[in-house]
């Protein structure tokens, strides 16, 4: 048994660099993965951290809709309950320098009441020692009830460059305003970290919501007094306040980035299944490699069980060794994602602020596992073969080349039906997001199970192609066929890769023209005028009611539109609400793709226009109803129409000013449309419209390019996580094509050095290598073009519309065949150039030597 | 308010503790019991205690007091307290003993300055501090909450005419119907007291027909050199109401002291607690006095009460008149040790009394700790028997609080 292990050490150490490749390419598969757990994952849990900190020990929360609370309302509250606490806040965001924070207006006073005041003596319970420590005097109460006085976590501090005692300056919603930092807060300040807090009175000031509070926290008692105090409460409560558990909100939070990281993640299990090809391959090379140090073994004595047990062992280790290595790999990769992540997430859904990294702790065993199986399935299956031969039959490589090609061809009987099972998933699975997955891999697979029949019959085919009629390259195809066990798994991992990039870039291409016509279409106005601010759908971010009166009257500005967006719960959750008059020369602009007859007359009204993708994601249709939260209570809203929207991935409703004005009671201004009259020049509009709000109001002013640029902008951001993940696949399979081209070609040198006895030149072995790969690689690149199309049309209408209810156009262009290409040819030339290196540079005689 | 120092203030530990961001749940800094957190140092002693500040009207010499104008706030003060403690008896004879004490505290002595933007209702400079505590006796039971607020939004506030005092759910307020003169042109006193959370809720009458007794000199109590107040008792109130008691309504009646006391001074920082009696005697007469206690534990020679006897007729208390030796002590579980039995001798009035709790701990676990409890009292009085019952107060015997360590927070320098 000694002798057994000590040769299947040497066996590995002989060939360190395909044991170094072996386990790169496990790495690498599993750092994919384990990196986009990591950055989806920690920018979930500093989502979770800031609701904490946001929410505290709130078992409740009351919720006023766009509008806010009466913070009569709290005062009624706090006079009349004696169980249930209640805990004011003023929520919105601002900007300090070019840092977006979420603001949050707190009553120290409420809130240390809120956090547990221990009404037993006996009753003994931790208590969190909260930034209020940074108020550890009674003048700096005082400054905080009285000044506009704020506390930042010490790492925001310090990344805004402000000291303890240091006045800033802070925008809120284009108001500028002045601050003064009161302290720091240190320790666990996780869920802080994209915070400012200050008072209540402060908060209000600066937010312009004086009166108004935007929610109450509720701590309710796991008592029957404290249920028949909610329940009191709930039944006294005015029109338009809601009552809602507190875990509802980190659920919605927590759906908001529920697709986004979901296809995140699709594309990390995209990477492990490439990785997974290749510990498939590297184990399978390694066993077949040594079949005739099996045979001989066999030969000597060892018994089957012995061998599997020493094969088996030694893939697990491998695999194992990879795991750890890749979960390593992943963890820092993970780290440098999570800053795209939440940029992504900043863009398009909340201020988020990710200090720390955290790993989650499924996803990573699941790759490591899935390694772990693949790797010992990869093994298995040759070893079983191997040691289950007759030992001499073993030695000899045209048997297993023989049954290699019955096996090609039982993969293309495969193929077939993965492809059917692919087309069945789609057509049965109705809306499911994880089908339009499953079905994705099983088209992949799909692809990959016909590559190695391709590869076998383009190389048998080529050679009987008059003008490639040169006997060195005769001999490189013959070369390929003739070992379709180690090319074959090689070049479907390739093919897969490549296949996923050219989905994947049609997919993105299609989806910035959808995109940018959507663009073109809507941006129907001169100039959009807002207020800046972070925070998307903010009631802070507003035009002052004086500001909107002088702006629609500068000279040149020839009409307007005036929008509210506001976000509102529904009986299916919080949606996205744009108030506006459309008017009959807007209405151009919106692109329905289903409606009522009378759809235009509906909205006036009082219906809705639903958003695809939010259509899609409640699964209303004309002539569904939708029930809103408004100022007046819950209200049920016909669905008059559905409309194209890019613009929000959750998708937005549509309403008539008029009727929100009327059922919210917010005559506030998000947005002006301006027209400019004909012949005027709009940059000098825009001038007028800075000068007539100076003093009062930064303003947003926006051309439709520059809305366009900016929308490109973000749009292109968003992906690049999804580009940056392709690579990485596409170096997983890089790597698998290299190893398994050094496992066979350093195998047959002896063939080639023959060839250079015989007068084949060094440069003339080179290119005859270099010939040999590229052949394989355009060979996965023509696999890899039609599967491509079929990937980008499973990931635009199967996907995506899945995911978001978005329905993208397919545009096709050349360029988007470039990367594909590319990675197909760089990748072949790359993996023969060290072999086709040795090959020129090798002593003939040693090579010879082994025959 | 250049140069203020940073030291102990009454806000100090409700700071500390603030919940204002519940979100610290990892990693918590754990403090040894419940009611660190919202522990505004709202016991008489410490309010006294914290710095001086210039701007606020000063208690230095005596007043004309006025009623019912005085029972209302005196904003210009730093700070100002209504202070109720009492004993009732249940219809079944089950007795309790309850408490109270409503804090005001100005955080400055002028409004901030105004600000650009309509300022939110908010904006106060005062704010208010309540504890409520009910001993259960029979149930060997003591229990006590909490209730902060600022003044504004009706959140919390005072005043004199009708009479109200609030904070948040907590209330005494001036019963108006009976609000009319009688005879001798007093105003008799009628309020309505309700507080109420875990399973207890007090509602009760609280009705006097007497004078406030003023306390010290004229109604000026002199606790420090530096540090005098407004002070003046109404020992005799006569209480009824209804303890409701997880839900089941008790009648109860009994008597209630109230303590009112404003001013701006602050305390030397060598008198490290005080034992504050608050008894009335069967035989109609009443006893004050708070035992100052300096850190080398003597007895302060500020230390100062008043005797009541059955007419209303006060008489001053000085340092020596009182003698007090205690007979026994009790230890907090929850560390540090407080006298839990007193010999207590007024030579003057031939006074001798053996001051008992009604229950051990009565220990308020806010931060810091006290002891605020019910007491019972027999002994003598010019050689006849006399019983009585009472509240006592006992600051600065807790041990040095376990403070959430605070390296991690620094503080503005004021402005």
């Amino acid at each position: 048994m000694g002798m057994l292990w000590s040769a299947s050490f040497r066996h590995l150490l002989r060939h360190p660099v395909q044991l170094l490749l072996a386990l790169l390419g496990l790495a690498l598969g599993v750092a994919t993965i384990v990196a986009v757990d990591v950055a989806t994952g920690s920018a979930a849990r500093a989502f979770e951290l800031s609701l904490d900190a946001v929410q505290g020990p709130a078992t409740h929360e009351l919720d006023g809709g766009p509008a806010g609370i009466d913070e009569g309302v709290y005062g009624r509250l706090v006079r009349t309950l004696h169980r249930v606490r209640a805990n004011p806040l003023v929520e919105g965001y601002v900007t300090v320098g070019d840092h977006a924070l979420q603001l949050l207006g707190v009553d120290p006073l409420a809130a240390a009441g809120f956090a547990g005041d221990g009404n037993d003596a006996t009753q003994s319970r931790a208590v969190p020692a909260g930034p209020g420590s940074a108020l550890g005097s009674g003048a700096a109460l005082a400054q905080w009830l009285s000044a506009p006085a704020a506390l930042l976590s010490r790492d925001t501090a310090t990344r805004l460059h402000l000291g303890v005692g240091a006045r800033f300056s802070v925008d809120a919603g284009g108001h500028a305003m002045t601050g003064q930092l009161l302290g720091v807060i240190g320790g666990d300040a996780d869920g802080l970290a994209a915070v400012m807090l200050t008072d209540v009175a402060t908060a209000q000031e600066w937010l312009g919501l004086q009166g108004r509070l935007t929610r109450i926290d509720l701590r309710v008692p796991a008592d029957p007094a404290g249920a028949a105090e909610l329940a009191q409460l709930s039944r006294e409560l005015p029109a338009g306040v809601t009552l809602a558990a507190a875990a509802q909100r980190a659920r919605a939070g927590a759906d908001m980035t529920q697709a986004f990281n979901a296809n995140l993640r699709a594309l990390g299990l995209l990477a492990l299944l490439v990785g997974l090809f290749l510990v498939y391959g590297t184990m399978s090379f390694a066993i077949v490699q040594r079949r005739r140090s099996l045979g001989i073994l066999r030969a000597l004595g060892a018994t089957r069980a012995q061998l599997l047990r020493i094969i088996l062992l030694e893939a697990a280790g491998l695999a194992i060794a990879g795991g750890v290595l890749g979960l390593g790999a992943g963890w820092t990769l993970g780290r440098e994602l999570v800053s795209l992540v939440s940029r992504t997430i900043n863009d398009l859904y909340y201020v988020v602020a990710v200090n720390s990294a955290t790993l989650p702790a499924a996803e990573p065993v699941l790759a490591v596992g899935a390694a772990l199986a693949v790797a010992l399935l990869a093994a298995a299956a040759p070893a079983w073969e191997a040691v289950y031969s007759a030992p001499q039959l073993t030695l000899r490589a045209s048997v297993l080349e023989g049954r290699a090609r019955r096996v090609a061809l039982a993969a293309l009987g495969l193929s077939l039906l993965l492809a059917l099972a692919c087309g069945g998933i789609v057509l049965a699975s109705g809306r499911s997001v994880l089908a339009g997955f499953a079905a994705l891999v099983l088209a992949m697979l799909s692809v990959a199970a016909t590559t190695p029949a391709l590869l076998y019959a383009a190389a048998r085919n080529l050679r009987r192609w008059r003008p490639l009629d040169w006997p060195p390259l005769r001999l490189a195809l013959d070369g390929i066929a003739g070992s379709l066990s180690r090319t074959g798994v090689a070049v479907a991992a390739l093919a897969m890769a490549v296949t996923a990039m050219i989905g994947i870039s049609i997919m993105v291409d299609s989806f910035r023209e959808s995109l940018r016509d959507w663009l073109t279409h809507t941006l129907q106005a001169d100039i959009y005028v807002g207020a800046p601010g972070p925070g998307f759908a903010r009631p802070e971010r507003r035009l002052d009611a004086a500001v909107v009166t002088d702006l629609v009257r500068v000279p040149g500005v020839a009409g307007y539109t005036a929008s509210r967006r506001a976000i509102v719960d529904s009986d299916r959750g919080p949606v996205v609400l744009d108030a506006m008059d459309i008017t009959p020369t807007l209405r151009a602009g919106v692109d329905l793709t289903a409606a009522t007859a009378d759809v235009w007359r509906q909205l006036q009204d009082g219906a809705l226009l639903l958003a695809q993708p939010l259509a899609y994601r409640l699964n209303l249709s004309p002539g569904g109803v939708l029930e809103l939260t408004t100022a007046l209570g819950p209200r049920s809203f016909p669905v008059a129409g559905v409309f194209r929207e890019y613009g929000n991935d959750r998708g937005s409703v549509r309403i008539s000013r008029d009727v929100y004005r009327r059922a919210w009671r917010d005559d506030a201004v998000s947005t002006l449309a301006l027209k400019v009259a004909p012949g005027v020049d709009v940059d000098a509009v825009v001038g007028r419209l800075y000068a007539a709000a100076a003093g009062r109001q930064a303003l947003q002013v926006d051309t439709p390019a520059q809305v366009r640029d900016i929308s490109l902008t973000i749009f292109e951001r968003t992906f690049i996580i999804t580009r940056v993940l392709n690579w990485l696949a596409a170096g997983v399979a890089a790597i698998g094509l290299l190893s398994a081209l050094l496992a066979w070609q350093l195998g047959g040198t002896h063939e080639l050095a023959l060839l250079r006895v015989l007068g084949l030149k060094r440069a003339g072995a080179a290119v005859m290598i270099e010939a040999q790969t590229l052949f394989m690689g355009l060979v996965a690149l023509l696999a890899a073009l039609p599967a491509g199309l079929l990937t980008a049309v499973l990931l635009v209408r199967v996907v995506n519309r899945r995911a978001f209810g978005w329905e993208i156009d397919l545009h096709l262009h050349p360029v988007q065949f470039t990367g594909a290409i590319t990675l197909a040819v760089v990748t072949a030339l790359a993996a023969g150039a060290y072999p086709a290196w040795r090959m020129a540079h090798a002593p003939l005689s040693q090579d010879l030597r082994e025959e | 308010m250049a140069g203020v120092r940073i030291r102990s203030s009454p806000f100090l530990p409700l700071l500390l503790a603030l919940g204002l961001c519940g979100c610290q749940r990892h990693g918590p800094v754990a403090t040894p019991s419940a009611d660190d957190a919202p522990g505004m140092q709202a016991d008489r002693l410490s309010v006294l205690r914290a710095a001086d500040q210039p701007g606020y009207a000063l208690a230095d010499a005596p007043r004309h007091f006025e009623f019912p104008q005085d029972h209302g706030p005196h904003p210009q003060f730093r700070h100002e307290w209504w202070y109720l403690t009492g004993q009732l008896t249940a219809a079944g004879g089950a007795t309790f003993g309850f408490e109270l004490t409503v804090f005001r505290l100005a955080l400055a002595p002028q409004d901030g300055p105004p600000s650009a933007t309509p300022a939110s209702a908010w904006r106060t400079r005062q704010v208010y501090a309540a504890h409520f505590a009910v001993t259960d006796v029979s149930r060997g039971r003591f229990f006590h909450a909490t209730r902060y607020a600022r003044e504004a939004l009706g959140l919390a506030g005072a005043r004199a005419a009708p009479f109200a005092v609030r904070v948040a759910d907590w209330s005494v307020t001036e019963v108006p119907s009976v609000r009319t003169a009688d005879a001798a042109g007093q105003e008799p006193l009628s309020w309505q007291l309700q507080a109420a959370d875990g399973d207890y809720r007090l509602q009760l009458d609280l009705r006097s027909l007497e004078s406030p007794v003023l306390n010290g000199e004229a109604g000026l109590s002199r606790k420090a050199p530096g540090a005098a107040s407004y002070y003046y008792s109404m020992p005799h109130l006569r209480a009824s109401g209804t303890l409701t008691r997880a839900g089941a309504a008790l009648s109860v009646s009994g008597s209630a002291w109230l303590d009112r006391e404003w001013g701006s001074g602050s305390l030397g920082a060598d008198q490290q607690g005080w034992d504050w009696f608050a008894l009335n005697l069967d035989d109609g007469s009443a006893v004050m006095f708070y035992a100052l206690r300096d850190r080398d534990g003597r007895r302060d020679t500020h230390s100062a009460g008043t005797f009541v006897d059955a007419a209303g007729q006060a008489t001053p208390l000085a340092n020596d008149d009182v003698r007090i030796s205690v007979q026994r002590r009790w230890k907090s579980p929850r560390g540090g040790q407080y006298p839990a039995q007193w010999d207590l001798q007024v030579g003057s009035q031939e006074l001798q009394l053996q001051v008992t709790p009604l229950l051990s701990d009565q220990e308020l676990t806010t931060q810091p700790r006290y002891w605020e409890g019910a007491v019972e009292v027999r002994g003598r009085r010019r050689g006849a028997a006399v019983t009585a019952r009472g509240y006592v107060e006992l600051v600065g015997y807790a041990q040095a609080q376990a403070m959430p360590s605070t390296p991690s927070a620094s503080t503005a320098p004021g402005h």
